[in-house]
């Protein structure tokens, strides 16, 4: 049974029609006129218990959108949705008990108090007993470093500081469900890479994970199934696996020779692999579908009448894949 | 103690602290109220002098004035822009993610910043006690109903502030609604001219509304100006008040969530 479940979820926002300036400002005033936008477009999700699904799509695609909606935070124009058999919108308080959020843009922290005071008021408000409390507490130090601004006030942490705090708030009842929009913006690569082994960790520990983010590094290290949105809409659902096999159907061996390349002549000589220039006028790039050729067949062709000072194998990022999904060039 | 009670106590602790937290802004309060008690009562003894103005003679007027530095120091010491903040840049998002009653917790927070002004307006009241020496309550029973009647100020303050900031939902703006609530307050609760010194109609108007029971009703019983029935008369309309208002503030709540559009992040 899924852990969430939601049917034909949309949301649709009013926005004010107002011309530019002072006369748009004041004919709004006495003809006020609005415009409907689709945030979210009739989606269909379901996620089963332990599973980590990365939601992405471009900005304003409706991701933020869409875990409101799942959070209870939001109620849908249309559509349904199910987390734990509940409706988080109108069993808020029962649903915030067994799911975590976090919003990388906005802080749970008291601004004014320190870390430990914050995560002391959660403990009330979720009811943590105070050995798990302390357990948690250990676990959080021990492998995201809290304990050094545990006494800091919250308005004096570092961004990596401040979001390691934030998920420590998102995590301290040990919830079933967890939201993380956006975990990592603004954080530098060390802090990055900590909070990833981390949500390794939280997701082999059986964690269910809904995870947006901009930065597919995030994706690929925590996540196993990918969920891509655009325009309100799913463009993609699958295994991230799946998409790499099923769009990155070519590979590319980056050649460096002792001279200038010359990509027309190979081109007529290897006519069924595709040529082009390298960055330096002695790089050159051959391309070719792996469905066709082994690496080995290609290094042999190219080996047969080159002799390249340098050489390394690289294919399509699973970034370049969603790329091309957002700009519609990839369907499903 | 439940559960939720004990969530309402760290609440109101961690309000009551982040308050304290600014300690400047707290003597500067001291320092603010202080001296607008000590203008009213010199503007007063002016007025009044030898006389009586609309039943009121120096000695209760100093009462009354300092019935009002009291309760207007608590009234007007609420967390109300902090809820109003919220509201407006979408922190609210986490509030509603968190397994709490919003107005409940809005609730024991406000009371918390209330609680950091309790010193303010004890000291400001011990001050002018030793300086201009009070009439005492008519009777120790009413002595007791006046404590009672300032207890619910705490709320009845809640109340109709957290009706006026769950406006911002559809205003998008808060200072105007701060603004007004705080002049209707002023105006109708005595606070800034009893009452008793209005023309009927305007006497009529402020009596069917909330805002008397701030000042005139613990003043009024404090006072004497009303017996023991008329006081437990009041204090029951106070209580009545809170309750509305209460009730009043969950049926808003249940309209203006579905208000809430924090776009972005």
């Amino acid at each position: 049974m899924p852990i969430l479940e939601a049917r034909s979820l949309s949301k649709r926002f009013r926005r004010a029609d107002k011309a530019s300036g002072f006369k748009g400002a004041l004919k709004h005033l006495v003809q006020r006129k609005y415009k409907n936008f689709t945030a979210v477009d009739a989606i269909d999700l379901e996620i089963e218990p332990g599973e980590s699904v990365a939601y992405v799509g471009p900005n304003g695609a409706g991701k933020s959108t869409t875990v409101k909606l799942l959070t209870g935070i939001l109620k849908p124009t249309e559509g349904t949705v199910r987390v734990m058999g509940r409706d988080p919108h109108t069993e808020r308080i029962a649903n915030a008990h067994d799911i975590g959020v976090l919003f990388g843009q906005r802080t749970q922290l008291w601004w004014d108090l320190p870390v430990e005071e914050s995560l002391k008021l959660l403990k009330h408000m979720y009811g943590v007993p105070e050995a798990d409390y302390k357990a948690r507490i250990e676990k959080f130090d021990e492998l995201l470093g809290l304990g050094e601004f545990m006494p800091a006030l919250a308005r004096t942490l570092s961004l990596g500081q401040r979001m390691r705090a934030d998920l420590a708030c998102a995590l301290i009842h040990d919830p079933k469900m967890v939201y993380l929009d956006e975990p990592t913006i603004g954080l530098d690569i060390s802090v990055k890479d900590r909070l990833r082994a981390f949500l390794r960790q939280l997701v082999d520990d059986g964690t269910t994970l809904l995870l947006t983010s901009h930065d597919l590094a995030d994706i690929e290290e925590v996540c196993e199934r990918i969920v891509v949105i655009d325009e309100g809409r799913i463009a993609y659902d699958g295994p991230i696996e799946q998409l790499k096999a099923h769009y990155i159907t070519t590979k590319a061996v980056d050649l460096v020779l002792d001279g200038p390349a010359d990509v027309g002549s190979l081109a007529e000589k290897f006519p069924h692999y595709e040529w082009s220039a390298g960055e330096a006028a002695s790089e050159v790039v051959v391309t070719y579908e792996s469905a066709r050729f082994t690496t080995a067949e290609v290094l042999g062709d190219v080996t047969a009448h080159l002799r390249p000072r340098d050489l390394s194998l690289s294919e399509p990022s699973i970034e370049d894949v969603i790329r091309r999904l957002y700009a519609g060039e990839l369907t499903k | 103690m439940t559960h939720t009670w004990a969530v309402d106590r760290a609440l109101a602790v961690v309000s009551l602290k982040r308050r304290l937290a600014y300690k400047a802004n707290w003597v500067f309060a001291i320092v603010l109220g202080g001296g607008s008690m000590l203008a009213n009562l010199a503007l007063w003894h002016n007025l009044i002098g030898e006389g009586t103005l609309g039943g009121y003679d120096w000695d209760a007027m100093r009462a009354y004035l300092i019935i009002s530095f009291f309760t207007a120091t608590l009234a007007f010491s609420g967390s109300d822009w902090e809820i109003a903040d919220r509201i407006l840049d979408g922190l609210i998002a986490v509030d509603l993610t968190k397994p709490v009653d919003f107005q409940r917790a809005r609730a024991a927070e406000f009371i918390g910043s209330m609680l950091s002004t309790v010193p303010t307006a004890v000291l400001g009241v011990v001050g002018a006690w030793l300086l201009f020496s009070p009439p005492g309550p008519v009777s120790p029973l009413a002595g007791l109903l006046t404590a009672v009647s300032v207890l619910f100020v705490f709320p009845l303050a809640f109340g109709i502030t957290y009706l006026s900031v769950l406006v911002c939902f559809w205003t998008r703006r808060y200072l105007g609604i701060m603004w007004a609530r705080e002049a209707l307050l002023g105006f109708f609760s005595g606070m800034l001219v009893p009452l008793a010194l209005m023309p009927a109609p305007l006497q009529a108007l402020s009596w069917a509304l909330p805002f008397p029971h701030f000042t005139t009703t613990p003043s009024h019983i404090y006072l004497g100006r009303v017996d023991t029935a008329g006081a437990l008369g009041l204090l029951a309309a106070e209580l009545a008040w809170t309750v509305v208002l209460w009730f009043g503030g969950r049926l808003v709540f249940k309209h203006a969530v579905k208000k809430v559009t924090v776009h972005g992040g």
